[in-house]
């Protein structure tokens, strides 16, 4: 048994218990059913209902059993207990309670090793350390970030019909690494709402918004993107609803809610909050990339002063430069857009407020834009088409290649007379100029060639205007210009048809027309332009940087500079990957309360903000969106930190203490103990107690390695969970806690325990997730919509945790999905946990737990002793952490001499059994080990594997 | 009947019954316990037994199970059903303008040409049933089905607007149609899934997997994906090296460690999960029985155009028959070949042989064993293409404004054509038929108030008919 001493604060106990009595049952229990209730029935039920009160401390409650109790919550259940007239039940042996506290904190049974050490530990706080070892875990992270991501709805593809594959492992990775860093959950939530918007933020906090970025993409041909893009904000809404607030607020999508106090309008004020965001997929940089990068950044920047020191007299010199070229500028008309997109109608392009146009869904990735304008101009002399960086393209393109880039292969315009729109005539272009253009490549053989924006209106197909820069300037702004041969225009008005054939095509783009003769792409970035509308003595330091960085490269006598300065940019890395991330955006997009949640139906225009009848939100200090988040992690919301200490509590008992984990609205289900609930709540979120093998430092606030402590320590969780017919018919559900939690455990830890207990779990942490073994014909027609890359694993990647298991949404693993894990549709916060002939199916003869039965096997006849009794115990240690019973290890063993004989006799290939091949060289076996030996072993293996008791915590 | 565990967790209900089976079937443990006690406040509300226990429907049902056969991609019906020998006359012609008002296309600009019907239609049996040529087969069971021409739906891109009409949503989580049908109805097998899934056709569905998922539902209700070929079930074979000796050997050891393990714990799920190996082990014998079509005479494999052990929709549709002989609830055959952009003509033709036979002996098949009246069969796809061309001069865009479908068998009125369209195809015109209106009345069918299957999920009843949907009655025997 565990000593008691080792928990300080309970020395307080008693005297806590001198000064106070339980103070009856608050309002929790309210009847607030689905009867039909006026607005005044509405408040008040919201007035009184628990959930939307911030949480208070409550004092520890007196009981009969104090000495029981091992951390504060297990007064509370106590309490309960007492009132029930129910005792508790004792103590989990150690092994069942190593096993049950492994699982739970790192999803990994105990090695034997593990369990002898911890046996042989006479130690009183033996149980704390092995807590703290768990919690000290790497694979702590990930067992607790898999409950998260169910919450984030994690996965690796895009979703809808085409289900492309998408990078969001980085994402994944931040989330295990916050949790086993013990990020304190406030700002564990802020980074994932805003992480963008904190100041100077760093590329895990940008990296952190994946959160909201988990919603399906839908690229299938012809969709209208901002109808997907409304339906990924509904998501965001629902999972922020499920998974944070703990509240149904989808419901006020369509109408007001039913039944909680949220107003249609209220719900689209907080979707206001989330809509002003761009959808940007950012380049991510390793660790030695970062450091390149910064290496680069500082050359230049040395560089720079070196200039500015060398030439002291450069503001006057830039002065004089900028009074020179300010006025160079040429007059831009835009065109009236009548039609665009990609003449199929796979593509579409959204006309945006400055004009310009942007892609969305379907990528084509070589194909042509179609453009359809009106001008009334006349005398045009010359066609702009600028490239703009827009934050929704891959890395904030020009172009929608996965860096961003793009290349232009033939740039086109008909035009006719409004009045005669057949009578079409084909401009003839000459002397393009372009702002940025590639060294021109050496012709290939078939005449392909690419650089010089000439090559845009070469009349050939194989040659392109391309403007990768490299990395670093790749993704910026970029023009254009097109003289025509002869001037166009007619008096009644011109119908313009550009085609824009692309390879990789250009994603946001705005086209303009010139009466001015001999106009060129202005060689000035637009960034530079526009800082000539502020007055220099108003410019900031960064906007003065700016400007010298683009002047410099314009002194002739700076050449040897510049070109140093060019080397540097050379050497600048290439993001490694990507992740999808949200952007601020540049020109704030407006909400509107959709009628009856169709987003064809906008109504009035809303501002953000929070439903009245939560705590107020601070508003202009910071972005919107970042307020939101800091709302939503302050210590006063009254659902916040309820909602995850409840999500907690299941994790470890099977159910909540309130059982509707995604609502606490005013028809969730009422808390089987309320007041514990806020005990933890406000313990969570302002701590006060010291637990022993806490380290120096702890406890901070919100830190989820407090909360695991005081469960995992406390006297609830250590309880065995042996039931006994009267409990049983008493308490079926457990909700009363008079005994420890048993219950199958999830799909990916089923798969590794597999994994661990055969010898094969490659434990590697983090990294972009694998293609376990997986039937090929689910990813091909007609069981995919289209042929997806699913190439099986045959390195140690196919060992890897479940939780490293790629996850497509419209083929989930079979494995998994055979044990309830979601697929990432949308968030979920309670998984269902089915118990089906399906699994039986799976776990017996899907082919990794073949060959996990099979090295099991093997592990068994080289590590397990000498003697079928010795080598069976040490199987079924492997596999439930205990001895078998006299009766357990009899039946094994016959069993194993049964099949044997079996084998022996020759019904079967024993080669085949053992190893799955007829094939296996001898040199392969374990020394002086038969292959019918290890073949009658891998069938006992195979049923250690699919013990009930193997899957289950206990 | 509602369903709803509005107090409980899922897994309290799965504990819950769980429970029951230990003491009804199982025998094991307790002795007699006095059940009501034991089960507490949820009994009254939940299914007795096993997740699939067949339950008796709330109201009279015409119908006791389902093959759906879903023609992803979205036929025709300008082609195949709707006769429109209106809209040759306006081929290559502009729509009229007040056609297009408020209207929104997938790929094509609205306004383009109109293409007149590509195939020649005749009315058939004594119903008068007016089909295309390109469904002999079809025509030849004019008399059992009910054309419906009037259905409109919500979405026109393949993945929407193929949840739509299996879930009810646009939104993807939902639980399937055939989802709610086991979950309402239970099974009448523990030999074999109780919701089967086929994929046929060309590509994949573009829906995927969520097309037969089961959302909020408990997980037993998905659809189990059959293969119409080879090991009908993933991971039903033993592996390599294990004989029937050695598996039975296997799972007689597993049993009784784990019965072992109930005695000293107590915990009834364990009691579940030896009867889930059991059943397991049946369906090692039963589905390769299922599969085995040796048994079938040669009329009825030519019939259907089936060719054993080669996988096609044909064959589908005969296992799909075989199936629901064998107490399976819910078959869904999906067959994704119909998005007819360009090339209409020829490859709408190709379908039509690859489905219209099959479908036919389908309807005929279950006739003549007795199974068509209490069995309802449901052929159509998630929307209609729009009477403009696409893709040069041979080719229709996706259209959700009108489409057609048939049903038969499972108290539908047969040889009924119900509905009309404009001259275009384009707008119902008469008695029109939303998609929810299809779903309330398929569970009418099925002997359910569609307001009243509902299950409690995050404070809600949901639906699969959502807040809407009305019985269309004139559909109804």
């Amino acid at each position: 048994m565990m000593a008691r001493n080792f928990i300080p604060v309970f020395r307080f106990l008693p005297i806590c218990l001198l000064l106070i009595t339980s103070g009856g049952v608050p309002a929790h229990a309210a009847d607030v059913s689905s009867t039909a209730r006026g607005a005044a029935g509405l408040a008040e039920a919201t007035a009184r209902h628990w959930a939307f009160q911030t949480p208070r401390r409550p004092s520890l409650p007196a009981v009969t059993r104090a000495k029981w109790a091992q951390t504060p919550l297990d007064a509370f259940i106590l309490a309960r207990l007492d009132r029930e007239h129910l005792e508790p039940t004792p103590e989990a042996g150690r092994v069942q309670l190593l096993r049950r506290a492994a699982l739970d904190l790192t999803g990994l049974p105990p090695t034997p090793a593990e369990v002898d050490a911890f046996l042989a530990d006479t130690a009183p706080n033996a149980y704390a350390r092995v807590v703290e070892r768990l919690l000290a875990s790497p694979h702590y992270g990930e067992r607790w970030g898999r409950h998260w991501l169910d919450a984030a709805r994690y996965a690796d593809s895009n979703g809808y019909e085409k289900d492309r594959a998408r990078e969001m492992w980085h994402y994944r990775d931040w989330v295990v690494n916050a949790l086993n860093t013990d990020e304190p959950y406030d700002r564990f939530l802020i980074e994932q709402i805003a992480g963008d918007l904190l100041p100077d933020p760093t590329q895990d906090q940008i990296i952190a918004t994946g959160f909201l970025r988990n919603s399906m993409i839908n690229e299938e041909g012809a969709i209208d993107p901002e109808q997907f893009r409304m339906e990924a904000m509904f998501d965001r809404m629902d999972c922020l609803g499920k998974a944070v607030l703990g509240l149904t607020i989808q419901c006020a999508q369509c109408h007001n809610h039913k039944y909680d106090p949220i107003s249609q309008e209220e719900y689209y004020r907080l979707f206001a909050y989330l809509n002003d965001a761009d959808e940007l997929t950012a380049p991510v940089y390793g660790a030695a990339e970062r450091e390149r990068l910064e290496g680069v950044r500082r050359d230049i920047q040395r560089i720079e002063d070196r200039l500015r020191a060398e030439h002291p007299d450069w503001p006057e010199r830039l002065a004089a430069w900028e009074a020179q070229v300010r006025g160079d500028v040429t007059e831009w008309s835009l065109p009236e857009l009548v039609e665009y997109g990609d003449p199929g109608g796979l593509s579409k392009l959204e006309v945006q407020k400055d004009q310009s146009l942007l892609a969305g869904g379907h990528r084509f990735s070589g194909g042509t834009w179609r453009i359809r304008a009106r001008t009334t101009l006349t005398n045009v002399a010359a066609v702009r088409l600028e490239a703009l960086a827009n934050a929704n393209l891959p890395m904030h393109g020009p172009g929608r290649g996965d860096r961003g880039q793009f290349a232009l292969r033939e740039f086109t315009l008909e035009v006719a007379p409004l009045n005669d729109l057949t009578n079409r005539t084909r401009i003839v272009f000459t002397n393009a100029t372009a702002d940025f253009a590639q060294p021109a490549t050496p012709p290939g053989k078939d005449g392909s060639a690419n650089g010089p924006v000439v090559l845009a209106i070469d009349g050939r197909d194989q040659t392109a205007w391309t403007l990768d820069a490299g990395p670093g300037r790749r993704n910026v702004d970029r023009k254009a210009v097109f003289p025509a041969v002869n001037r166009f225009g007619f008096a009644s008005g011109t119908e313009l048809t550009f085609k824009l054939q692309c390879h990789d095509e250009i994603g946001s783009f705005r086209l303009s027309l010139t009466t001015v003769s001999n106009a060129v792409a202005d060689p000035l970035p637009r960034h530079v332009r526009e800082l000539f509308a502020v007055p220099a003595a108003n410019r900031s330091a960064a906007e003065q940087q700016r400007m010298f960085s683009y002047w410099r490269t314009t002194v002739p006598e700076f050449a040897a500079a510049n070109m140093e300065i060019e080397q540097r940019w050379a050497q600048h890395p290439e993001a490694s990957g990507t992740a999808l991330t949200l952007h601020r955006r540049a020109i704030p997009r407006e909400t509107a309360l959709l009628k009856r949640g169709d987003w064809l139906k906008p109504g009035p225009k809303v501002e953000p903000g929070v439903p009245a009848f939560l705590p107020p939100v601070e508003t202009g200090k910071e972005p919107p969106r970042l307020s939101l988040a800091r709302w939503l992690a302050d210590p006063r919301h009254p659902t916040t930190a309820r909602v995850l200490v409840n999500r907690v509590w299941q994790a470890y008992f099977g159910a909540g203490l309130v059982t509707t984990p995604e609502d606490f609205g005013l028809r969730s289900d009422a808390p089987s103990h309320p007041e514990l609930l806020d005990w933890l709540t406000s313990e969570f979120v302002a701590p006060q107690t010291h637990l022993d093998g806490e380290p120096a430092g702890e406890p901070r606030p919100w830190s989820l390695k407090h909360l695991h402590r005081l469960i995992l320590l406390s006297a609830t969780y250590r309880q065995s969970s042996h039931v006994t017919p009267a409990l049983l018919e008493r308490d079926p559900y457990n909700r009363l806690l008079a005994r420890g939690a048993r219950f199958r455990v999830d799909g990916e830890v089923v798969r590794d325990i597999a994994l661990a207990a055969s010898g094969l779990l490659n434990p590697t942490v983090g990294g972009a997730s694998v293609f376990a073994p997986a039937p090929a014909f689910l990813f091909v027609p007609p069981n995919s919509y289209g042929a997806f890359p699913w190439v099986d694993a045959t390195d140690q990647n196919r060992y890897r945790r479940a939780f490293y298991t790629f996850r497509r949404r419209s083929t989930p693993y079979p494995m998994l999905q055979a044990f309830d894990t979601p697929n990432g549709d949308q968030a979920c916060v309670r998984r269902t946990r089915s118990n089906t002939p399906m699994q039986a199916l799976t776990s017996l003869n899907e082919p990794l737990f073949v060959e996990c039965a099979q090295a099991l096997a093997r592990r068994i006849v080289t590590d397990g002793g000498n003697t079928d009794a010795e080598r069976i115990r040490h199987g079924f240690r492997q596999v439930t952490a205990r001895p078998p019973t006299d009766a357990e290890q009899h039946e094994l063993l016959e069993l194993l001499q049964q099949q044997r004989a079996h084998i022996r006799d020759g019904w079967v290939s024993a080669a085949e059994l053992a190893t799955g091949t007829n094939n296996i060289p001898t040199a392969q076996l374990p020394a002086g080990v038969t292959p019918t030996q290890l073949a009658a072993y891998t069938v006992v293996a195979r049923v250690l594997l699919n013990l009930d008791e193997t899957i289950t915590h206990e | 009947m509602n369903l709803s565990t509005s107090e409980h967790l899922f897994a309290e209900y799965q504990r819950q019954r769980t429970r029951r089976w230990f003491f009804k079937e199982c025998g094991l443990g307790l002795g007699s316990v006095a059940l009501g006690a034991l089960l507490g406040r949820a009994q009254a509300a939940a299914p007795t037994g096993n997740p699939f226990t067949p339950k008796p429907a709330p109201h009279f049902a015409r119908a006791k199970r389902v093959i759906y056969l879903f023609m992803a991609g979205a036929p025709s019906h300008l082609e195949l059903f709707d006769h429109k020998p209106a809209l040759a006359k306006w081929d290559g012609k502009l729509p009229p303008a007040e056609l297009l008002k408020g209207y929104r296309s997938a790929f094509i600009n609205p306004n383009s040409a109109l293409m007149g019907p590509r195939f020649k239609f005749a009315r058939h049996g004594q119903s008068g049933t007016e089909l295309s040529e390109l469904l002999p087969h079809t025509a030849s069971i004019a008399d059992e089905i009910a054309l419906v021409k009037s259905l409109h739906t919500d979405a026109f891109n393949h993945a929407p607007a193929q949840i739509f009409m299996n879930t009810g949503s646009t939104q993807f989580g939902r639980p399937s149609f055939g989802a709610w049908t086991t979950y309402g109805l239970g099974s009448e097998t523990s030999d074999l899934p109780a919701y089967v899934v086929f994929s046929t056709g060309r590509n994949g569905t573009s829906g995927g997997a969520s097309n037969w998922g089961c959302g909020f539902l408990p997980t037993d209700y998905q659809g189990v994906q059959f293969r119409n070929a080879g090991d009908p079930v993933l991971y039903l074979s033993n592996p390599k090296g294990v004989d029937d000796t050695i598996q039975r050997g296997s799972l007689q050891t597993l049993a009784r460690l784990n019965r072992q393990r109930l005695d000293v714990v107590g915990d009834p799920e364990i009691a579940t999960r030896i009867n889930a190996f059991e059943m397991a082990y049946r369906m090692q014998s039963s589905a390769p029985e299922l599969m085995d079509l040796s048994k079938e005479s040669r009329a009825t494999l030519d019939m259907y155009g089936a060719e054993p052990g080669k996988g096609s929709f044909a064959t589908s549709c005969l296992l799909a028959r075989r199936l629901v002989e064998r107490g399976t609830r819910f078959v869904q055959i999906f067959h994704e070949a119909w998005d007819q952009h360009s090339n209409l003509s020829a490859d709408i033709a190709q379908n039509c042989r690859d489905t219209d036979r099959a479908s036919a002996a389908l309807v005929k098949d279950l006739k003549q064993r007795g199974l068509l009246d209490d069995t309802l069969v449901i052929w159509g796809g998630e929307f209609g293409r729009t009477p403009m061309v696409q893709g040069g001069t041979d080719g229709r865009d996706h259209h959700p404004n009108c489409f057609s479908i048939w049903m038969a068998g499972g108290g539908i009125k047969p040889g009924l054509t119900l509905g009309e369209s404009d001259d275009f195809g384009f707008n119902v015109t008469k008695d029109p038929v939303h998609v929810h209106d299809l779903h309330a009345t398929l569970l009418h069918l099925l002997g359910f108030d569609h307001e009243k299957l509902t299950h409690r999920f995050q404070g809600r009843d949901f639906r699969l008919t959502d807040v809407h949907g009305t019985v269309v009655n004139s559909l109804l025997a």
